[in-house]
């Protein structure tokens, strides 16, 4: 592995495309040139930076073998192609896409079937019944495995499914599934319920740091370089500058602080108009407030980026390497 | 080292009528993921073959050397087997290869006296390998199960237990649900339930498959209409309180508290019997014979400790079980061997019937760690 930092991305797909943009709102352009049939890109302007474009599943793999630094793929895929995920990755921002959640789901018409407590039930009845363990389609195999040891089922086989899960029950080939679903509609169509207790995972798109890997001082570099500009955007995104100038600006910047969660990056000075960032959410409320205060004229601007010393996304990364290599690196 | 030791071991199981016997290490995934469940796939050691078959290597010497047994004859005769040889199973940090030798019996009707045998044997094996006076530990599916029956308990009850014996955590927690209310955790379908209970059974089934029939549901996933009114009505059962309550839930735990010396435990089953007011004569009587028998083998009653919640979770496994122990280690240390009953594993292998059969497994490296320590 050379030393330069390399982050997997979806090659094909929405979840290429949201990742693209995602990385396009913090500024991050990525190229890749050739188009679609080349398998390497770069960030614009950033060198020690190495794109692989893999296919969804593929990037988790590579996650946890270590040939790639960061990732963006599910937590579903995290959970169910990684094993010992929390000891193997490091979550290091949910990306705010790609919604969905891998469930138990069972035929409509079992009207018996509620919870998996009636699951184990039926289980343990359809072997006594058939001679045979009932059959679950999924592709997740580790996540349904480990759901159903917690729910103390033992009575059950897998039947591997590539794709088309949902239509197995109706095909014959399985009795129920574990499946991933964005609205559930696919599950309805094929006439399939999930159970109340059946979501294994709430999955969110992710990107994903690799504990396995060997991080070099320029792939960590390149890594805070990126990771402080997505912070950067994600702080400017959630924050309002507001400008005032009011008579007792440490006094005012503290009530805002309380009230409002507002910080003042610059300091309250006197005499010069007090700088507030204010979350989104409470700048009318700011305002009304400042206004009262004596402040003749408020004005609020949208930020683009804020940068700050401590980013929430490198630090606890760089602290968990550091706690790594402290424990020994199992990688060199 | 291990070799020598072996060499010592097979006039003894020869002198028991035993014959070696060495079954493929490659096996058909499948038949271990039916009778151990989906759960130990993540300790096989996978394969497939030319033809698209999943393979194993395999985990255990019980199930190759039934199924050996099966295939060279009439299932219910009489036959007796030792090995010795590698099991794989995928352990974390450790070698997934894992020395075993032990013995399996097929087809003796004596069953009691077969137990009481085969235990001695595995002693007896140990002790040859060098490992120091074990500590025995012994349990009898046959008692749990007569007790359940003899409480009377919903069939969905019984079964729910029955598939938990031998982990006391979650069978405590299952027998805890049982005597809260099921209601409880039930929703709104609770209402359509209680009407229908108390109603006829024929005439309440015929309703629900009716109402299935009518929303054009036929078999789906594999479960008939009948199948799913059937167990609708149970649910209604257990729903509107067919109290089950917390008298019999506390005298399941009483009985699963039960442990001590072989010597003393038929005497306190008695008791427990006779205070529950439960009528357990044959277990016990099953119970007491097999344990003089196993003292006439020679081995000290008041050193084997009966527990009464002592059980395998594999279906297969029908009654007695035994445990072997280094004597100088802690309960909590994996056994050096282990065996019991399991009468019920060659019907599932295709049978046809039960066929009563017996065995053991010692784990040569356990014997080995213990003797060192």
């Amino acid at each position: 592995m050379s030393d330069n930092l390399i982050i997997a991305i979806p090659s094909k797909g929405r979840l290429q495309e949201n990742t693209h943009a995602f990385f396009a709102r913090a500024g991050l352009t990525i190229e890749r040139p050739g188009g679609d049939r080349n398998y390497r890109g770069r960030i614009k302007g950033l060198d020690g930076v190495e794109i692989a474009f893999l296919s969804a599943s593929e990037i988790a793999r590579e996650i946890s073998a270590g040939s790639v630094h960061m990732g963006v793929t599910g937590l579903d895929l995290v959970h169910e192609s990684i094993d010992r995920p929390a000891e193997m990755t490091h979550l290091v921002a949910s990306l705010g896409f790609g919604p969905a959640d891998v469930v138990v789901a069972v035929p409509k018409a079992w009207i018996d079937v509620a919870t998996m407590a009636d699951l184990s039930d039926v289980a343990s009845d359809f072997r006594g019944r058939h001679g045979r363990r009932m059959r679950i389609a999924t592709k997740y195999v580790r996540l349904t495995r480990g759901f159903f040891a917690d729910h103390g089922i033992a009575d059950y086989r897998i039947v591997e499914s590539a794709g088309a899960t949902e239509g197995a029950p109706a095909a014959g080939s399985a009795e129920f599934i574990v499946d991933i679903t964005t609205t559930g509609s696919t599950l309805v169509a094929n006439n399939l319920k999930i159970l109340d207790d059946g979501v294994i995972l709430k999955s969110k798109a992710h990107l994903v740091a690799s504990m396995s890997a060997h991080w070099s001082g320029t792939a960590l570099a390149a890594a805070r370089a990126i990771l402080d500009r997505i912070a950067a955007e994600e702080n400017a995104r959630t924050v309002k500058e507001i400008r005032a100038l009011v008579a007792n600006p440490k006094a005012v910047a503290t009530v805002a602080g309380e009230s409002y969660g507002c910080t003042a990056p610059f300091g309250a000075v006197e005499g010069q108009p007090l700088v507030l960032h204010c979350p989104a959410g409470d700048v009318a409320d700011c305002a009304t407030y400042l206004r009262d205060a004596g402040a003749s004229s408020v004005v609020v601007s949208t930020l683009d980026y804020v940068f700050e010393t401590t980013n929430p996304f490198f630090s606890p990364l760089e602290q968990r390497l550091v706690f790594r290599a402290l424990a020994g690196d199992k990688s060199s | 080292m291990a070799d020598d030791r072996l060499d010592a071991l097979a006039p003894l199981f020869q002198a028991g009528g035993y014959h070696h016997i060495a079954p493929p290490i490659l096996q058909p995934a499948d038949v271990f993921l039916d009778l151990a469940g989906e759960d130990i796939r993540r300790r096989l050691f996978l394969t497939s073959g030319q033809d698209g078959l999943d393979l194993c290597l395999r985990p255990d010497f019980t199930i190759p050397v039934a199924r050996n047994h099966l295939a060279e004859g009439a299932a219910a005769r009489k036959a007796a087997y030792f090995y010795s040889g590698l099991v794989f199973r995928q352990r974390p940090d450790e070698l997934g290869e894992i020395h075993q030798v032990g013995a399996e019996n097929v087809g003796r009707t004596d069953r009691l006296a077969a137990d009481a045998d085969m235990l001695a044997l595995a002693v007896e094996a140990v002790d040859k390998l060098g490992g120091r006076a074990p500590a025995i530990r012994v349990g009898d599916e046959a008692l749990f199960i007569g007790v359940i029956e003899a409480l009377g308990l919903p069939k969905v009850w019984r079964r729910r237990l029955r598939d938990l014996f031998g982990d006391r955590k979650r069978l405590d927690r299952a027998i805890e649900r049982m005597a809260g209310s099921e209601a409880a955790e039930k929703d709104a379908r609770l209402g359509f339930l209680a009407a229908l209970e108390g109603a006829d059974p024929d005439a309440a089934h015929a309703v629900v498959e009716d109402l299935l029939s009518i929303a054009g549901i036929e078999a789906v996933g594999g479960r008939s209409a009948g199948e799913i009114a059937e167990r609708f009505l149970e649910q209604a059962a257990l729903a509107t309180g067919a109290g089950i309550g917390p008298q019999a839930a506390a005298t399941l735990t009483r009985f699963l508290d039960i442990s001590g010396s072989l010597e003393d435990a038929g005497a306190a089953l008695e008791a427990f019997a006779k205070d529950a007011g439960l009528d357990l004569a044959g277990p016990i009587a099953d119970f007491r014979e097999r344990a003089k028998l196993i003292g006439e083998r020679g081995l000290p009653l008041d050193a084997i400790t009966f527990a009464a919640d002592f059980g395998r979770r594999l279906d297969y496994y029908t009654g007695f079980v035994f445990e072997l122990h280094d004597a100088g280690a802690a309960i909590a240390h994996p056994p050096v061997a282990g065996g019991g009953r399991y009468d019920k594993l060659l019907a599932l292998l295709g049978a046809g019937e039960d066929v009563p059969a017996v065995g053991f497994s010692i784990w040569i490296e356990r014997i080995a760690e213990g003797a060192k320590a």
